[in-house]
């Protein structure tokens, strides 16, 4: 509430249906406990409607209206509470407002009466309010159940209007229709309320979607680095779908199953050697590329095959188009081989290494990526600091060179002025001068470079200081003389 | 109720330069209290009056607010700035 400013604090009260006149210093208190007093009789008006449509309770709010006839005393604290917060209104009121259901006869005297002993000179009002109520009575009369709630609370709105708002005669009809305006009222209130705390909520959700974002950003993040991990892992199913292509298809003959172990062997050979010479290369091995003989003889020892069964099965990989996982080499590395003589060594094209070893070949690549896009943007952030420091360093540097200008055109003006009262010599003044006079000797050398570009701003850019060169004390020198008429030698003259 | 004579008094002609004191309902307390606030003279409280839209509620509650009027005080103070107004203004 105190956070309100002027306008906030009248649209809240236009808000809840109030017109507030001028908020001065002196009013401001007054409508404060007033916006405090409308919102309170508001969440009250919420909290009864809704018990209103839980259930009728006609008997209950009967009750209740009679226990506020016995609030007598002012209290015009503004609590929470509407119907302490009208005492003034309910001594008068309780005899009239808070009546029994259809007992609307009461009301006519009772308010006469009131007006009456106010001294009141508004004839004209309780006629008004006498005929609307007589109205409002024989309509009455006619409903069943929400009468005694109605009735009540009509004419107990009325006079609660009539009081709280400014009594002109206009308002009493509308008040009186009871509970037409207050679905409007509610849902005015609601919709600025809401706008004025909108603003805050606005930022609070902007907050959260922000943290929602980097969480997920974060999260995806994490996922590329594992999915990168995979990738590099390699994929061990691979070989068996070669192997399980080519078994399909030498399924049907039969003399081909022995080529086919062969070529198992000598994959599962050029695999491990390969995948040593990757892992540390224990038999320090010159090159992933196996010399033919190599191969050759280790595959006759194990499968005590003959050189013609691997000099076929050489063939049939050559003959083959399908990637078997084996290259073969010539004696030129980049060339392809295309007879069985030509080849030199072979090459495991999916070399098998220890699940330690991939997993840390694939961990030192993930990180080696991700370290890279890192030191990128370090790089780009240090280069954004450095380029930043650098402008703030130029602008100073500019707004001491203006600090300086404006210090010398003080000087040479009050140099001119001094020599038009006859102080000094010379109307004008030399540059190194006003440079010694205005920079002490320590920061001389410090300041050459402002002092620099503010006497080649004066030269450029100052209409009023003339540069010129004078011959003093037998010296050629630069001089700045003032060229401007000064408002003192006006008026003088 | 009937009014005092210090109200009838009072809406009888325009205030002029009545000071404080002679509205009804302000007495020497209340009147002194009200002068030290800046309201001196009567017409500075019309202001004040005039500026809550002459509203009861808001009227009373400034009144008690600013010079500790009790109920009574505050209904004979705005009945007799409103019967003047109704008069005069």
């Amino acid at each position: 509430m105190a956070g309100l400013s002027d306008l906030e604090l009248r649209r809240e009260l236009q808000a809840l249906g109030f017109q507030p006149g001028p908020i001065t210093d002196t009013t401001r208190d007054v409508y404060r406990n007033k916006l405090r007093r409308l919102r309170g009789e508001a969440r009250l008006r919420d909290e009864e409607r809704l018990r209103e449509e839980a259930q009728p309770r006609g008997e209950e709010r009967l009750r209740e209206e009679a226990r506020l006839r016995e609030d007598a005393p002012l209290r015009a604290r503004p609590a929470a509470a509407s119907p302490r917060a009208e005492p003034w209104l309910s001594q008068p009121a309780s005899g009239s407002a808070y009546a029994t259901p259809g007992a609307y006869g009461d009301i006519r005297p009772s308010v006469a009466s009131w007006v009456g002993s106010r001294g009141l000179a508004y004839p004209a009002r309780p006629a008004q309010l006498r005929r609307r109520a007589s109205v409002r009575g024989s309509s009455e009369e006619d409903e069943d159940a929400r009468t005694p709630d109605r009735a009540t609370q009509g004419p107990g709105l009325a006079a609660r209007r009539w009081w709280a708002t400014s009594p002109a005669p206009a308002r009493l009809p509308s008040a009186l229709l009871g509970p037409d305006p207050r679905p409007g009222l509610r849902a005015t209130r609601a919709g600025p309320a809401g706008a004025a705390r909108a603003r805050p909520e606005v930022g609070r959700r902007l907050e959260r979607w922000l943290s929602w974002l980097l969480l997920w950003a974060s999260l995806g993040l994490l996922l590329v680095f594992l999915g990168i991990l995979w990738v590099k892992m390699g994929k061990p199913s691979a070989p068996q779908e070669a192997e399980d292509n080519s078994t399909s298809w030498f399924c049907q003959a039969k003399q081909k199953a022995a080529l086919l172990e062969l070529l198992h062997e000598l994959y599962n050979f050029l695999a491990i050697q390969a995948g040593n010479f990757e892992c540390g290369n224990p038999e320090n091995l010159k090159s992933k590329c196996i010399p033919v003989m190599e191969a050759q003889e280790y595959i006759a020892n194990v499968t005590s095959s003959s050189s013609a069964k691997f000099e076929a099965a050489l063939t049939w990989i050559l003959s083959s188009n399908k990637d078997v996982g084996i290259w073969l080499k010539g004696e030129d590395q980049s060339e392809l081989v295309t007879t069985v003589d030509k080849v030199v060594c072979l090459e495991s094209a999916r070399p098998r290494m220890g699940v330690g070893c991939r997993l840390s070949r694939a961990l030192l690549t993930a990180v080696t990526n991700v370290l890279i896009f890192f030191w990128c943007l370090a790089f780009l952030w240090g280069l954004l600091i450095l380029l930043k420091y650098r402008w703030r360093k130029l602008e100073e540097e500019e707004q001491a060179m203006y600090e300086m200008v404006k210090k010398i055109i003080d000087v040479v003006q009050d140099h001119y002025v001094d020599w038009e009262q006859d102080m000094e010599r010379y109307p004008y003044v030399g540059i190194l001068h006003v440079r010694d006079s205005l920079i002490p000797p320590q920061s001389r050398r410090r300041m050459k470079r402002v002092w620099d570009r503010a006497v080649e701003f004066l030269a450029s850019n100052e209409s009023r200081i003339q540069t010129e060169s004078h011959r003093v004390a037998g010296e050629d020198m630069l001089v700045w003389r003032w060229t401007k008429p000064s408002s003192f030698s006006d008026s003088e003259r | 109720m009937t009014t005092s004579q210090k109200h009838r008094d009072f809406v009888a002609e325009p205030m002029g330069e009545k000071p404080v004191g002679s509205l009804a309902g302000i007495g020497e307390v209340l009147g002194k209290k009200l002068e030290e606030r800046g309201f001196d003279k009567a017409y500075v409280v019309l202001g004040q009056f005039l500026v809550l839209k002459k509203d009861e509620g808001l009227f009373r509650e400034w009144l008690k607010d600013t010079c500790g009027a009790n109920a009574k005080q505050s209904r004979d103070c705005f009945g007799c700035l409103q019967e003047w107004c109704d008069a005069f203004l």
